[in-house]
């Protein structure tokens, strides 16, 4: 019984989490750009609290289109299984203190194979429609998606080490004295381009960028495109959540219940990612490997060194 | 019921329009996509109404055909000052606000009441069958045979690090929306690493004010994945883009004639944004294209104005024809 009002909970608040993440989404696009220009008189227009919904409907009242010898088994399936990774990394998150869908012991390494298998769907998701854009941003994808994992595995384990356990249970009793944030304070902001990568945004879109016509959505239509939306924005509340968890102390705080601070905290990472991946550019691919190889991985390197010096 | 719902939500929505541009529509495609009511997509099968902004050459009514049969279902055709080249679809002048149409149009595909455009072109792959074998390989090794006009995939002598990979070559344009209406290249990519590039068709002309800095920023800008920036410089407003590192990701691009990369001369073109961009390329488009990653290569050619870089390059088709 207390596993399914636990699983109601997730389940309203990954739905929840989606249609705020598409309304942030609007209102920062409106705040760097500034209003639209008036449609004119008797355009009736969606509001935006309504837009997300209206472009939903409008995508589910279309029809999917085909390609010549796509891979449709695959083609199906990837967006399936980017809302499945979505999922299963929100299932081992701690929503209480000690209170988690899934409680295993491995909690960090689980959401390092979630983000891993999700460079895989990715590139399935560009190489299954057999057309070109889609293909150039798998590929591309892939050599990005390879240096990204290693910065996000060594500031998790950093995020470890004060806990001695792979835990997330162990590692959010571990901040009870002190956050993980103070404990390494670049070890967010690094997790937050693995963030950018896995939720396809902004800087870190090597996949389905504009100077691919849409890179690996590029031949979606209609449901199948709305099932893709609504998995990268899944995928977005899952890692929020995750990014809360590790660093920010998930549910603990005063005075709130326990649920409602780890809602707040990841409301909170979400609107931050959200807003850096509308207002950073996206560097070309070569100058981003060189920033993940030579910069970003020696500094996730040294974020680990620092927290396990301040241990010892 | 259900439906109904669905329909009334679908219909409020922001119309997800195509905006191909045709000879002298370039200004008025852009100016419309800052409008509320419309949302311009990437891809034709994200449209719901193709948008014919400015006459296409005759040489682009095939291209336009496909574009049409490319569109999402159910689908609408609107002729924005532009000739008709089929039948399908509705007409308004060029002088006209196309939107209220756009809306219109809008309204009928959602609540079923305006038939579907049927396919123009016969769905067939676009070359004959010339595979030798079941799979097609066949010939001398694996190499032997080209299914459907495309050779097998072969390896090919890498333009920059000695990585090998498999070349593949087909034509670009005229209506991607990355290059300037008209243009079409035929690449040959090594992933996404441009190993050869061919001008087959320079771009349409368009009015002056299409190469403006202004206009001409905010396309580079857009490449950048900045989109909402993009549309703020389209408005007239002057986004962050040093903050937003726009201008350090463009160091060292496309150096024009005189040897400014692509972060100085966006700087250049902000300073007076409605003045048009004459700096020429500092080599002709294939030279300039050869050995670029993608994203490279599509900043190098927004960031010239057509004419200058395709004037360029016919003459070296044209030189290397003679």
């Amino acid at each position: 019984m207390n596993f399914f009002l636990a699983l109601l909970g997730v389940l309203s608040f990954a739905l929840v989490g989606v249609y705020l993440a598409a309304v942030f989404d609007r209102l920062i696009a409106r705040s760097i750009s500034g209003p639209a220009q008036s449609g004119g008189s008797g355009i009736a227009r969606a509001g935006v609290l309504v837009a997300p919904l209206a472009e939903a409907a409008a995508l589910m009242s279309r029809v999917k289109t085909d390609t010549e010898a796509p891979d449709r088994a695959n083609w199906m399936l990837t967006p399936a299984w980017y809302l499945a990774l979505a999922a299963a990394g929100l299932s081992v998150i701690p929503f209480a203190e000690g209170v988690a869908l899934t409680r295993i012991d491995t909690g960090l390494v689980f959401w390092g194979a979630v983000e891993a298998l999700t460079v895989v769907v990715i590139f399935l998701h560009g190489w299954s429609p057999n057309s070109p854009m889609p293909l150039i941003g798998a590929y591309r994808y892939a050599g990005i998606g390879l240096p990204i994992m290693l910065p996000s595995m060594f500031v998790l384990i950093a995020a470890a080490m004060p806990a001695e356990s792979l835990s997330l249970v162990k590692v959010v009793e571990s901040q009870r004295e002190v956050w993980n944030i103070v404990r390494q304070p670049i070890g967010l902001p690094l997790f937050m381009l693995v963030g950018l990568t896995i939720t396809l945004r902004g800087p870190f879109d090597y996949a389905d960028g504009a100077e691919l016509a849409g890179g690996t959505k590029a031949e979606s239509a209609g449901p199948a495109r709305a099932a893709w939306e609504l998995a990268r924005l899944a995928m977005l509340v899952s890692f929020s959540t995750m990014a809360a968890t590790a660093f920010l102390g998930g549910p603990l705080g005063p005075g709130l219940p326990g649920p409602l601070w780890l809602v707040l905290k990841t409301l909170a990472v979400m609107a931050a990612t959200q807003f850096a991946g509308q207002w950073f550019a996206r560097i070309p691919p070569s100058q981003a490997l060189f920033l993940l190889w030579v910069v970003i991985l020696p500094l996730s390197f040294l974020d680990l060194l620092v927290v396990g010096l301040v241990i010892l | 019921m259900a439906l109904s719902i669905l329909e009334r939500f679908a219909g409020r929505a922001d119309v997800p329009v195509y905006l191909a541009v045709g000879e002298n529509g370039l200004p008025r495609a852009e100016a419309l996509s800052l409008r509320a009511g419309l949302r311009p997509v990437a891809s034709p099968r994200a449209a719901a109404i193709l948008v014919v902004a400015g006459t296409p050459r005759p040489e682009d009514r095939h291209d336009l055909a496909r574009l049409h049969d490319q569109t999402g279902r159910p689908r609408a055709t609107l002729w924005w000052g532009a000739l008709r080249s089929f039948d399908h679809g509705s007409f308004v002048d060029g002088e006209a606000d196309p939107l209220p149409a756009l809306r219109g149009l809008w309204t009928e595909l959602v609540s079923k009441q305006r038939e579907d455009e049927p396919d123009l072109l016969p769905d067939v792959p676009p070359n004959p069958w010339r595979g030798i074998g079941p799979n097609g390989q066949g010939g001398k090794g694996m190499m032997g045979g080209t299914p459907y006009g495309r050779p097998m995939a072969m390896t090919d002598a890498d333009p920059r690090d000695g990585l090998e990979l498999d070349a593949y070559t087909a034509e670009f344009g005229p209506f991607l929306p990355m290059f300037p209406p008209g243009l079409v290249l035929n690449l040959t990519l090594q992933g996404d690493i441009i190993a050869k590039a061919e001008v087959a068709r320079p771009a349409m002309p368009q009015p002056e004010a299409a190469w403006s800095g202004r206009a001409m920023a905010a396309r580079v800008v857009a490449l950048l994945g900045l989109s909402a920036a993009a549309a703020r410089l389209r408005a007239g407003g002057m986004p962050a883009l040093r903050a937003a590192g726009a201008l350090g990701a463009l160091r060292g691009l496309a150096p024009d004639a005189e040897g400014r990369d692509l972060r100085e001369r966006l700087g250049r073109w902000l300073e007076a944004p409605d003045a048009p961009v004459t700096e020429l390329p500092s080599a002709p488009l294939p030279a300039l294209l050869h050995g670029l990653e993608w994203q490279e290569a599509m900043l190098t050619i927004n960031s010239f104005a057509p004419p200058r870089l395709t004037g360029q390059a016919t003459e070296t088709a044209a030189e290397s024809a003679a």
